[in-house]
């Protein structure tokens, strides 16, 4: 009888287990993500507080004011908050976030990239008691209290816990591959979408010059050259009409008081003896900024160009 | 030709020629000099003053806070700003006991870069001490009863912020504001200055006491441990524009160590610079700002 109990558990269990897979499988526009199913109720002597919170693109700025623009500036869908305590031993705190895509839950982890690079998932970090990591459309942030070596280890292992329960990986932001590899700063690299995000990494304007938004992909980038760092900023319209107009729309602004130029690329010499670049090809924009010369910001633009031509999926939309 | 509000670059910022006081403050390299201008902060015949103190046993190995160390520091700072022989005639200075005072300080608790309790306890016992009712004196981030409060204290903690670039003392009177606070997110939260002219708050700020024991420099929008640290020191003053423009500073030169190059806050803090050129709360120009340091002296920074 015993065993008939024990094999009827492991049978509701798997069917469970089966449901919750599924549920992280489910294609984009089925929104009903079992994210409450990847948080354990307790690990290695932490148990879960009673209250778990939940949050939607509606209340985000409920549990972090502002700073949901960020989150919703990636299409953040959804965020559980797990507290977890442990008798004479510091608090944990989890975070879960639903991402419309693993692009945008790359691109939220990619926001803050201080801190030990750790395996786990598709890309994690550590540093002094936090952990932060994504797998799929998933990106979870663990923090202790306090950074004790205890602490240390079952963030790990909450974080493996989690990880494991994702059963998939999802695809990194094509964009990404785009950047050229020779000297990048591989920490440096960040996906965004719109201009708040833009603002916190390279303030470039205060208006929207770039026309980023919803609709746009952008990929930044640092590179080491000699002893310089330049930045490289890549970005991808819905359609190249939209591309040609940023185009315009930059060059009007950011090289205001320069002769103007009809060419699609174009190098201006600006304050601090840097070098600034703009190129537009298809529905791509190629920027280059605080370059030392002229030479710097044509070989990383064309850099770009091969690699965008590299790059099957662009060439299939590129057939069509 | 010049640049509309809209269309001002990163080219504007680092030559000055857009929010000039700003970069100053975050002492971007290769801004032009006005002729005859003091150094940053140590203006001889400053408009506004700031005090900082610190202390190297206000916060323990495992950042503990040590009260009694910050009520000491608290005394020091508000008796230095105030030019009063001792701590008691300090805060009689500002404050009345048929005041009703609000000490506002900011929770943030989602970031865990909150004002500590022991700065907000201190200030109320000093308020007490002042002869102050212990009835009167409200310690509140939101829900402050502002239409029976005659004065108020801005108690603030240091924080970098991913849509205002750095949140001190302007920013944090935004829970004042009714309606949805979402409308002061846009254009780099320019308008936070207005929350200081609203009928029931203005005028009534006497003291802006900064919590800079464990200030947060990095990007956001949420913690990282990385990026704090304990500096271990309080800031006062009356100008909360200035004091906010010192802070600017001290997160900008923590973040050029962090990295080992300049690494600069983002956005530009346009709330400060508004603060002072749209809403006249005070002064964001270093040039014509005394820093007044007192106590610890390691680490110190600016």
């Amino acid at each position: 009888m015993w065993m008939r109990e024990q094999r009827l558990l492991v049978l509701v269990a798997g069917v469970f287990g089966l449901f919750a897979a599924a549920a992280l499988t489910q294609e984009p526009g089925d929104r009903a993500m079992q994210i409450g199913t990847l948080l354990p109720r307790q690990i290695d002597g932490w148990r879960a507080g009673a209250d778990d919170k939940t949050f939607t693109r509606d209340t985000i700025f409920e549990y972090m004011d502002g700073a949901g623009e960020i989150y919703l500036a990636y299409d953040f869908q959804r965020l559980l908050v797990r507290q977890y305590a442990k008798a004479g031993a510091p608090a944990l705190a989890a975070e879960v976030y639903q991402m419309e895509s693993s692009e945008d839950a790359f691109g939220i982890f990619s926001h803050d990239l201080d801190g030990q690079e750790v395996a786990l998932g598709q890309g994690a970090r550590y540093a002094a008691g936090f952990l932060r990591f994504w797998k799929d459309r998933v990106f979870v942030r663990l923090l202790a209290e306090r950074e004790t070596d205890e602490t240390r280890a079952v963030l790990m292992a909450l974080g493996k816990q989690i990880a494991s329960a994702i059963p998939r990986e999802g695809k990194r932001p094509l964009l990404v591959d785009c950047l050229p590899t020779e000297g990048l700063l591989s920490d440096s690299v960040r996906y965004f979408h719109k201009q708040v995000s833009l603002n916190c990494y390279y303030y470039l304007a205060d208006g929207n010059l770039l026309n980023l938004s919803e609709r746009t992909e952008a990929v930044l980038g640092r590179y080491q050259r000699g002893e310089h760092k330049v930045w490289l900023l890549v970005v991808r319209y819905p359609d190249a009409q939209e591309a040609r107009s940023a185009h315009e729309q930059f060059q009007r602004i950011y090289f205001r008081g320069k002769p103007s130029a009809e060419s699609p690329a174009r190098v201006e010499k600006v304050e601090r003896g840097e070098f600034v670049s703009v190129q537009w090809e298809d529905r791509f924009l190629t920027l280059v900024f605080e370059a030392q010369d002229k030479e710097t910001c044509v070989r990383l633009s064309d850099a770009v160009t091969g690699k965008l031509k590299e790059v099957s999926a662009w060439k299939r939309q590129r057939a069509k | 030709m010049e640049a509309t509000k809209s269309e001002v670059t990163r080219r504007d910022f680092f030559t000055g020629a857009a929010y000039g006081t700003l970069g100053l403050a975050l002492g971007l390299k290769g801004l032009p000099r006005r002729a005859g201008a003091a150094e940053p902060f140590a203006a001889e015949k400053p408009v506004s003053t700031v005090v900082l103190v610190r202390n190297e046993a206000a916060v323990g190995p495992d950042h503990q806070i040590n009260a009694k160390v910050v009520a000491e520091m608290l005394d020091a700072a508000v008796t230095a700003f105030s030019g009063e022989a001792d701590a008691l005639k300090a805060w009689k200075r500002y404050f009345r006991p048929d005041d009703t005072v609000g000490i506002k300080f900011t929770r943030c608790g989602w970031m865990t870069v909150p004002t500590e309790p022991e700065v907000t306890e201190a200030i109320a016992a000093r308020l007490r001490d002042a002869g102050v009712p212990a009835a009167r004196i409200h310690v509140k981030d939101y829900g402050m009863p502002l239409k029976e409060c005659t004065a108020l204290v801005n108690v603030p903690s240091i924080k970098a912020h991913t849509l205002t670039g750095i949140a001190v003392s302007v920013k944090n009177y935004i829970c004042f504001a009714s309606g949805k606070l979402e409308r002061y997110h846009g254009d780099g939260s320019a308008k936070l200055g207005e929350t200081w002219l609203l009928p029931d708050v203005k005028g009534k700020t006497r003291l802006v006491i900064v919590d800079a024991l464990r200030p947060y420099f990095g990007p956001g929008p949420q913690l990282n441990p990385l990026h704090r640290w304990d500096y271990k020191g309080l800031l006062v003053g009356t100008d909360p524009v200035a004091v906010d423009t010192v802070c600017l500073r001290l997160c900008q030169v923590k973040r050029n160590l962090f990295k080992g190059e300049e690494w600069p806050l983002s956005p530009p803090a346009k709330s400060i610079a508004a603060a002072d050129t749209e809403y006249h709360l005070g002064t964001s120009d270093p040039t014509k700002i005394k820093l007044v340091k007192l106590g610890w002296s390691d680490g110190v920074l600016i």
